[in-house]
């Protein structure tokens, strides 16, 4: 469990990125963190695993205050996923670089390989094993990234932008593991722009704005909220443009609509009234 | 990081900002070249106390020292292993004085890229007959000091969320650290350059051979008399130093 309470930061005392943020995230949750560029997303995130520390207020780590744990032990449960893969890839093959978190953690070289390799697997990468990761393209880089993260298995996973760049199939493999992984008991946390990714696959939202949690709650309510919409800069998602267009013609139709199967649901009750 | 501060621009109303650049490369290499004559202490030690007041200023000096303070680890190496390593007598003495002597240096060309903008930089090359190309290569780079050391703190920050432990372990684990910091930075910078000349030449870089600028710089007299300043230093240390017999003291050094 994740607890953020009343943080305050700003860089420098020039720019203030949060604003007495106070959230709370518990084992097992999937949650989405939304906001404009600039609203405090990445800042928030970086809290998580004590690469920022708070100007004022406190971070709580399963009920532990986090103010003396070292980036590296807070690490090991919070794993946390960056922007830009350039920014952590340095050795000149794919399996070292997955590798190098292990070695950190001091683990036994069967240890290591076995997870390497089911890593690799459930990424996509095995066949990459030896290439260089300067030599991939941007996607692959990307899930580089995420692979030697995730080989530590750390109980929370948190994702910074993890679908820019990635094809529609990708999104889908990447969608799946995260929810694999959430199955077996691990949090997932993301900061996305990406509105159709959280609808279909997070039940919480988060949403930003001006370094403040402006809404908090069930994805399907935050991301209706003409307020929240309007305060993260965001665009209605499909289904819910979809479904006022619907309501011109058919008033039962609710504008709350946000997933594909709630959608259908409509429209085959519109159509016969009869549910699937 | 920091200590690459010292050679950042920074904007200020100072007499030695409003210097033609051109006379400020003249001073600073002067002052290098000084420092790179003598290698005793108190020589060294009598140069930096001239470069101080010069930063004063500038109104540069709490910049300067938050960079020496960045610098210090990197001195204390320079004289561990100066001193393990010399050859000659007293061996730490030596080695203070070559550290005295990289500070010398460092503060003289601090001086003047605390105090060129980028773009007088180049306006400054071109002036003095450097093709453009290279001139705005120059301020290109300067420019992009800020910029990499940014791209420097995220990929730390990258590492250490991988459990990298920067500031844990003996002195060779710490350098061994380094290492998953300078390859990526490398990379990226190399990405960076090539995405920006990409950039560039999509937007016609060296479409037209005859250029005009907007500025352009010019020799006033307080930028001749450092001119000659500079220059009668230059002489008259050169001059004491190979034909005047300097006092014992001059060359006092440490026992050991």
């Amino acid at each position: 469990m994740i607890m953020l309470d009343a943080i305050h930061f700003s860089y420098e005392g020039i720019y203030t990125a949060l604003r007495g943020v106070s959230l709370q995230v518990d084992d097992g949750e999937r949650v989405a963190i939304m906001g404009a560029n600039g609203a405090g997303k990445t800042t928030l995130i970086k809290h998580m695993n004590g690469l920022l520390r708070p100007q004022s207020g406190k971070v709580f780590l399963d009920g532990r205050d986090t103010t003396s744990l070292s980036v590296a032990e807070m690490a090991r449960t919070v794993g946390l996923v960056f922007q830009s893969p350039d920014h952590q890839l340095f050795l000149d093959s794919v399996y070292k670089e997955i590798a190098f978190g292990l070695r950190n953690l001091g683990l036994g070289d069967q240890e290591v390989e076995e997870r390497c390799s089911k890593t690799m697997d459930t990424l996509g990468l095995k066949g990459l094993a030896e290439r260089s990761p300067f030599a991939l393209s941007g996607g692959e880089r990307k899930r580089v990234a995420l692979a030697s993260v995730l080989v530590t298995e750390p109980k929370v996973l948190a994702l910074d932008e993890p679908t820019i760049g990635q094809d529609a199939q990708q999104k889908e493999k990447l969608a799946e593991l995260l929810m694999g992984l959430n199955q077996k008991g691990r949090t997932v946390i993301v900061v996305t722009h990406d509105i159709e990714f959280v609808i279909e696959h997070f039940p919480r939202t988060v949403a930003m704005a001006n370094g403040k949690i402006v809404a908090d709650g069930p994805t399907n309510s935050v991301l209706s909220s003409d307020r929240a919409i309007e305060l993260c800069s965001l665009t209605y998602p499909q289904m819910t443009q979809a479904a006022r267009a619907l309501k011109h013609r058919f008033p039962q139709v609710t504008e709350r609509l946000t997933s594909l199967a709630e959608m259908e649901e409509t429209i085959m009750s519109i159509l016969g009234g009869r549910r699937r | 990081m920091s200590f690459l501060e010292v050679f950042q621009y920074t904007r200020k109303d100072s007499a030695i900002h409003h210097l033609d650049p051109r006379a400020k490369m003249l001073l600073s290499i002067v002052c290098a070249a000084v420092s790179l004559v003598f290698t005793d202490i108190f020589p060294l030690l009598m140069i930096f106390f001239c470069l101080l007041p010069l930063i004063a200023v500038a109104k540069s000096l709490r910049r300067w020292g938050r960079s020496m303070k960045g610098l210090s680890i990197l001195l204390v190496f320079v004289i561990v292993f100066n001193t393990l390593l010399s050859p000659g007598a007293n061996p730490f003495s030596h080695s203070i004085a070559l550290t005295i002597r990289l500070v010398d240096l460092m503060t003289s060309f601090s001086l003047f890229f605390l105090t060129v903008h980028p773009d007088q930089l180049s306006q400054a090359l071109i002036q003095m007959h450097v093709k453009f190309e290279f001139a705005f290569a120059m301020s290109m780079a300067m420019r992009l000091v800020p910029t990499l050391a940014q791209e420097a703190y995220a990929i730390m920050d990258a590492q250490k969320a991988r459990g990298v432990e920067l500031d844990k372990g003996n002195p060779v684990k710490r350098i061994r650290n380094i290492i998953p910091i300078i390859v990526p930075l490398i990379i990226v910078s190399i990405r960076k350059a090539l995405s920006i000349a990409e950039s560039m030449e999509s937007r016609g870089f060296g479409a037209s051979k005859k250029r005009t600028y907007m500025d352009k710089l010019k020799f006033r007299k307080r930028d001749w008399a450092v001119v000659m300043i500079s220059l009668t230093m230059l002489i008259f240390v050169t001059y004491v130093r190979l034909y005047v017999p300097l006092p014992d003291w001059l060359f006092w050094s440490l026992p050991f």
